[in-house]
């Protein structure tokens, strides 16, 4: 498998990048998730746990958005109406603003709450914003819906997915998966 | 209107008579003050509103801070009179704040503060030193009903503001929040909330009659 991306096929570093931020996002819903019923110190130990793999998230879809810039997108297939590509474009668009948005707004939201993040405690971060609570309670309520949006759209993305390898029989999926 | 102003910002000059009687005065004033100064430390009180107590520790892996608002300080010092100087601090630890609700009511709750059972921590001394850089006070510190000595650097300056002695007091020290048993249960683990406890004080003192 090469490096690059090809014009039909996406390469190495993009797939690697690719299939660790699904797990991670899973990770990320699955700590969220846990960490909601869990008594004061048990939460904090999961929820620094989900802001350092948040923190890990970022720096990846930084990386990735860079390396999508370096290198040629493999083109949509040509049997594809103009409202799919539209819909494509879009979902995929607003997916990787997502990959930003979410850390970002826990975050920030952290830095209002007046809790500091660190990255699994090696180091700590600079606070985004000054300490604040109703910026935290709005920040709080953005992180929750931009998860869901973030929710939808994934489903939306695997679905379409499924639905080009299964329906459409083209390789739209398999060009994103290793050994193939 | 020149001859004016001439006239009355020059001072006549007193009597050389009444300028030595002034010395005389002067020096005899600061001699009994210094004696009195070294035969009875003086006794200092907090000034809340400019005083400030603190605390940093480690949470999540990030330093986070708090500080409490209540805290009486009874201290009796002379820097020539440490033998006869003494330090009382209450700290009234319902007073904390490290910005959040649900945080400090964690803080003062059973595992921890237990504030309920334990409203106040303590620290007394009554023997100082000398050190490089000013004073260390040699005490016992009283946390969660545990009793530890402790000794606090400090350093401490006067001042005279509007005829009244003001005393400047700071220094920071560290303490083990387990040493004392804030942290039962789950709360012992030191992983999410380290052990080590900064602790930092700027306290602005005035003397007040005793």
């Amino acid at each position: 498998m090469v490096i690059r991306n090809t014009a039909h096929r996406w390469g190495a570093v993009a797939q690697l990048l690719h299939w660790t931020i699904v797990v991670l996002i899973i990770v990320q819903f699955t700590l969220a998730a846990l960490a909601e019923d869990l008594p004061p110190l048990k939460k904090l130990g999961m929820l620094a746990r989900h802001k350092s793999v948040g923190i890990t998230i970022l720096a990846l879809a930084i990386l990735r958005l860079a390396w999508r810039w370096l290198n040629p997108t493999p083109a949509l297939p040509e049997t594809l109406k103009p409202y799919q590509r539209v819909l494509a474009r879009w979902t995929h668009a607003l997916m990787y603003l997502l990959l930003f948005a979410m850390p970002l707004s826990g975050w920030m939201m952290s830095s209002a709450r007046g809790f500091p993040v660190s990255w699994f405690g090696f180091f700590q971060l600079p606070d985004l914003v000054p300490k604040n609570r109703a910026l935290y309670e709005a920040l709080l309520t953005t992180h929750g819906t931009l998860a869901l949006v973030l929710g939808a759209l994934v489903t939306l993305h695997a679905a379409a997915a499924l639905a080009h390898h299964f329906l459409l029989k083209d390789d739209v999926l398999r060009r994103m998966l290793p050994f193939t | 209107m020149s001859k004016r102003a001439m006239t009355q910002g020059t001072p006549a000059l007193p009597a050389p008579w009444l300028l030595a009687t002034a010395a005389a005065v002067c020096l005899a004033a600061r001699a009994t003050g210094a004696a009195a100064e070294a035969a009875s430390p003086v006794h200092y009180v907090l000034d809340q509103a400019k005083s400030a107590l603190e605390f940093t520790f480690m949470q999540a892996g990030a330093q986070n801070k708090g500080k409490f608002t209540r805290f009486p300080v009874s201290f009796d010092f002379a820097p020539d009179n440490l033998a006869g100087s003494r330090l009382e601090v209450v700290v009234e630890i319902g007073s904390l704040d490290t910005g959040d609700k649900e945080r400090d009511d964690t803080l003062r709750s059973a595992d921890l503060f237990a504030v309920a059972k334990f409203p106040q921590a303590h620290f007394s001394a009554s023997q100082f030193v000398r050190t490089a850089s000013g004073f260390e006070a040699l005490g016992k510190l009283t946390i969660r009903g545990v009793t530890r000595d402790a000794r606090v650097p400090f350093t401490f300056r006067t001042a005279d503001e509007h005829g009244v002695a003001v005393g400047y007091m700071s220094g920071k020290t560290s303490i083990r929040r387990l040493d004392f048993g804030v942290g039962q249960g789950d709360w012992r683990a030191t992983d999410q909330v380290g052990n080590e406890v900064g602790v930092a004080f700027a306290l602005r003192l005035t003397s007040a009659a005793r």
